[in-house]
């Protein structure tokens, strides 16, 4: 690692070692927390020259509140903006330099800033990183050029996107209460309407080192980066951190319906069952269903639905790790001469054949042989695994769910798989989408739910 | 190489449980014959259908069991299988990845169904805006231009698609001395050597096939603007471009710096006018396609509908200034330390490596051509970068395509300054 001229090694630090785990093949990673909160993850890597410096907020789309959505992706724009010691566009022009590349993603649990650097540059991205979290300059004019970019991102990925827009009016329906019902982008009057006040508010509340976990993942120093980061966050006063209310989602006693006219070819829909938060032990059974109804290529609802009927040219199954209970989602898209509701009948043809008549013994092992090459594929290179471990260390707590959740997953019995199809996949739970091509519109869009 | 003459990357790597392998068929959709386009794809689709005894279901079963997985990609130089297999499982991966290759069913049933489904993909890519915009644009930049040819086909191609010529295809391309075999992962190069054997010896060792050699065609001169007419569109997705210079070729360092200038970064030109500056699209970007022939310049945005006139008025601007005075020495020496810098990302796992080297074979360049590029991109200067613009860039020639709505975005983008506009329904193709 390069030493950088502002650095200096503190005269004692202050990190406490408090857990440790193997990330993969021959990889350790050791979390550490500073004095102030700071949560810091190392996980050396020799095998390239290269690291992911990753900084994980807990705050996401689920900390906003109604008629202010849309902030925390706003700030997956404005922290690429200028700090009081770097002019607009700096920060992209000194990771480029390098050769690296910078981005950022918001869900709902939460938001983090990844930088791919080589080794020897990895002084710079901590210096970057602890500089935004603490001096990042939000003025009027940069603020309403990051909004209009955000509103032509949300115009690509909702407005002109038949599947973006379903997925949003599926939480927008499938959630009552909860703050999962808004979509991380943000309503379009939302966004237009976030005020620069609130704007500084938000950030002088969640970016903070008490609220952020640093993940880094490559070939470095332990002991250096362990100085480094002391000396560039240790000075950071920790924030008050607002208490956040745990929402609980009132029980979906009736299925829900909304279907809507759109420019498309064939129905599309997005059905969403109420499913657990990723860290109840039912989660991981509940994976493995996912895959056995659209995960692979012999799943049951794609034989069903693309082979044998050719009812849909596509269906897909995914459930979403959430902290919170969310949803199974089925995405189908109908065949010519096929409609929506054609499909939703056929769903619910096989899962009353799966609740029936279990999987058997081989078909629950064929998901789990599927589940445990998806684990290793996640963490081939740094910047998957340093995902995995700042995900589960954001959502749900601990980096160590990395292995939890495959372990869990390796454990799913026949008998865990019958009982979750039993208690989850039921109509009552469900809440369904429709995008019917125009050429079929109505008037309106119609809500068929109670 | 082995005997039998497949070109063979193995790139051994203990950091997961797992082997990648990637199987290039040379050929590719560029080879369909001419109104059978879609051939290729078909015939290494239905391949995956069903072989060496097992059908469709049986094969499906099989892989997913091993939590395994061979998926087939088209493109328009090869045909690849790419299988994925945890490494206690991958002779029974090899197994059928073998019949594949060498026993595929070609069931009746299966092609009948298959021509029954593509039809369903073309409906969902005219349901997604940027996908359209890329199959128009390839379609019309340069006309007649075999990469300009659509390798999924069209609703008339696909009627022409015989079985019998599926197998022939198949029977034609898939022999030892056609291959690229790259093995990646949990592997050691003895167990790799008996896997390529074990590929290649059902097949044929040589054939006679074709190879395109050359491009025979000349883009027509002057600008033009295709209107893809699609109802309540808020944005235009939008490729601008022209036929350009080949990968591997003479200018390949000095277009790769240009095209990081350009918008190939985030700090590059076109991100920063388009996006930073004025806040029209949400990305902007250009690239140089990577393929055997001479490919693509293309750049992309998707401009928000009002704006889309001058989004398209402000780019030919922009790329003419670019054209004709290239990038600054600043700008050449900021590309270069880029892209040099960026290289050990493109090369740090051994898959990634494995499918470099894959991707030179397929492209008849030398072993290691662009794992070596850094070495190319040190030596130049910026005024060799300004050279290749001049030479390679064709701002006076560009083609246009906006998905858009004609109605609100028709008059702007025919004042654009982009040549003459034709509209065309967004499901005409």
């Amino acid at each position: 690692m390069r030493a950088a001229p502002w650095y200096q090694p503190p005269m004692t630090t202050s990190w406490r070692l408090d857990a440790e785990a193997q990330i993969g093949r021959g990889v350790t990673a050791r979390r550490f927390r500073l004095d102030n909160g700071l949560g810091l993850i190392t996980a050396v890597d020799h095998r390239a020259p290269i690291v992911a410096l990753q900084t994980w907020y807990r705050v996401g789309s689920r900390h906003e509140r109604p008629g202010a959505t849309g902030m925390a992706h706003l700030f997956e724009h404005l922290m690429f903006g200028s700090t009081d010691s770097l002019p607009p566009g700096e920060f992209d022009r000194l990771v480029e330099r390098t050769g690296g590349e910078s981005n950022a993603a918001t869900w709902v649990d939460w938001t983090y800033y990844r930088l791919s650097l080589p080794a020897r540059d990895l002084a710079l991205g901590i210096r970057l990183e602890s500089g935004r979290m603490q001096h990042l300059v939000l003025e009027p004019t940069p603020v309403e050029a990051e909004r209009d970019v955000v509103t032509n991102e949300r115009r690509e990925r909702v407005e002109d996107d038949v599947d973006g827009w379903l997925d949003e009016q599926l939480m927008a329906h499938a959630f009552t209460e909860h703050p999962y019902r808004w979509p991380t982008i943000g309503w379009m009057e939302d966004i237009r309407g976030l005020s620069l006040p609130d704007i500084r508010a938000f950030y002088r509340t969640w970016y903070a080192p008490n609220n952020a976990t640093l993940v880094c993942v490559g070939e470095f120093d332990e002991a250096a980066v362990l100085d480094l980061v002391a000396s560039s966050y240790g000075a950071i006063a920790p924030a008050v951190l607002p208490e956040v209310p745990r929402i609980r989602e009132p029980e979906q006693s009736r299925e829900r319906v909304m279907r809507a006219p759109k420019p498309i070819a064939t129905d599309r829909l997005l059905a969403g069952y109420k499913a657990p938060g990723q860290d109840d032990a039912d989660w991981a059974t509940l994976e493995i269903i996912a895959t056995l109804l659209a995960g692979c290529p012999s799943a049951r609802l794609y034989r069903r639905l693309v082979i044998e009927r050719e009812a849909a040219s596509s269906v897909d199954a995914q459930l979403t790790p959430f902290r919170d209970p969310s949803l199974l989602r089925l995405a189908v898209t109908a065949s010519r001469g096929h409609t929506a509701d054609e499909i939703v009948a056929e769903i619910d043809r096989e899962l009353a054949a799966m609740a029936a008549e279990p999987p058997h013994h081989a078909e629950v092992e064929k998901a789990k042989a599927i589940a445990e090459t998806d684990f290793w594929t996640s963490l081939v290179d740094v910047d998957g695994k340093a995902e995995a471990i700042g995900h589960y260390e954001t959502a749900l707590g601990d980096f160590r769910k990395v292995n939890a959740i495959a372990e869990r997953l390796a454990a799913v019995t026949d008998d865990d798989v019958a009982r979750c199809v039993r208690s989850y996949l039921r109509t009552e739970r469900r809440t369904v989408v429709i995008a019917e091509p125009e050429s079929g519109r109505r008037d309106d869009d119609q809500d068929d739910d109670d | 190489m082995t005997d039998r003459g497949p070109t063979v990357i193995v790139e051994p790597s203990p950091d997961t449980p797992l082997v990648w392998f990637d199987i290039a068929i040379r050929g590719g959709a560029a080879l369909d014959p001419h109104g059978i386009e879609g051939l290729h794809r078909h015939a290494a689709l239905l391949a995956r259908r069903g072989a060496g005894g097992r059908d469709r279901s049986e094969l499906d079963s099989t892989l997913d069991g091993l939590g395994a997985s061979i998926d087939v990609a088209v493109s328009r130089d090869a045909v690849a299988l790419s299988g994925l297999a945890l490494a206690r499982h991958l002779d029974a991966v090899i197994d059928l990845a073998v019949d594949v290759l060498a026993a595929p069913a070609f069931s009746p049933d299966e092609h009948a169904r298959l021509l029954r489904e593509t039809p369903q993909v073309l409906d969902e890519i005219r349901d997604d805006d940027s996908a359209l915009a890329t199959r128009w644009f390839d379609w019309l930049c340069c006309p007649g231009h075999a990469y300009g040819r659509t390798s999924l086909g069209t609703e008339a191609s696909l009627d022409r698609i015989e079985r019998g010529a599926a197998v022939a295809c198949w029977r034609r391309e898939v022999v030892a001395d056609n291959l690229v075999i790259g093995l990646a992962g949990d592997i050691d190069e003895t167990s790799a050597g008996r896997i390529v054997t074990r590929l290649t010896e059902r097949l044929p060792a040589t054939a006679a096939r074709d190879v395109l050699r050359e491009v025979t065609v000349a883009p027509p001169p002057g600008r033009r603007v295709i209107l893809v007419d699609k109802p309540d569109r808020t944005q235009a997705q939008l490729r601008l471009g022209h036929l350009a210079a080949r990968y591997g070729g003479p200018d390949t360092a000095e277009l790769a710096v240009a095209e990081a200038v350009l918008g190939g970064m985030f700090s590059s030109r076109l991100m920063q006018e388009i996006r930073v500056k004025r806040g029209w699209s949400y990305g902007a970007g250009c690239a140089l396609r990577r393929s055997r022939l001479p490919h693509w310049f293309e750049i992309w945005m998707a401009a928000a509908i009002d704006v889309a006139g001058p989004a398209v008025a402000l780019t030919l601007e922009l790329l003419a200034d670019y054209a004709a005075r290239g990038p600054t020495d600043d700008e050449v020496d900021f590309a270069r330390s880029y892209l040099i810098g960026a290289m050990p990302f493109h090369v740090a796992t051994a898959r990634q490596r494995m499918q470099l080297a894959v991707r030179d074979a397929v492209f008849d360049l030398p072993v290691g051509f662009t794992a070596r590029l850094p070495e190319a991109l040190a030596a130049l200067a910026a005024a060799d970068v300004r050279a290749a613009c001049r030479r390679q860039l064709r701002p006076d020639d560009v083609v246009t395509v906006a998905v858009t709505t004609a109605e609100q975005a028709g008059e702007a983008l025919e004042l654009a300054g982009a040549g003459p506009l034709a509209v065309v329904a967004h499901d005409q193709y």
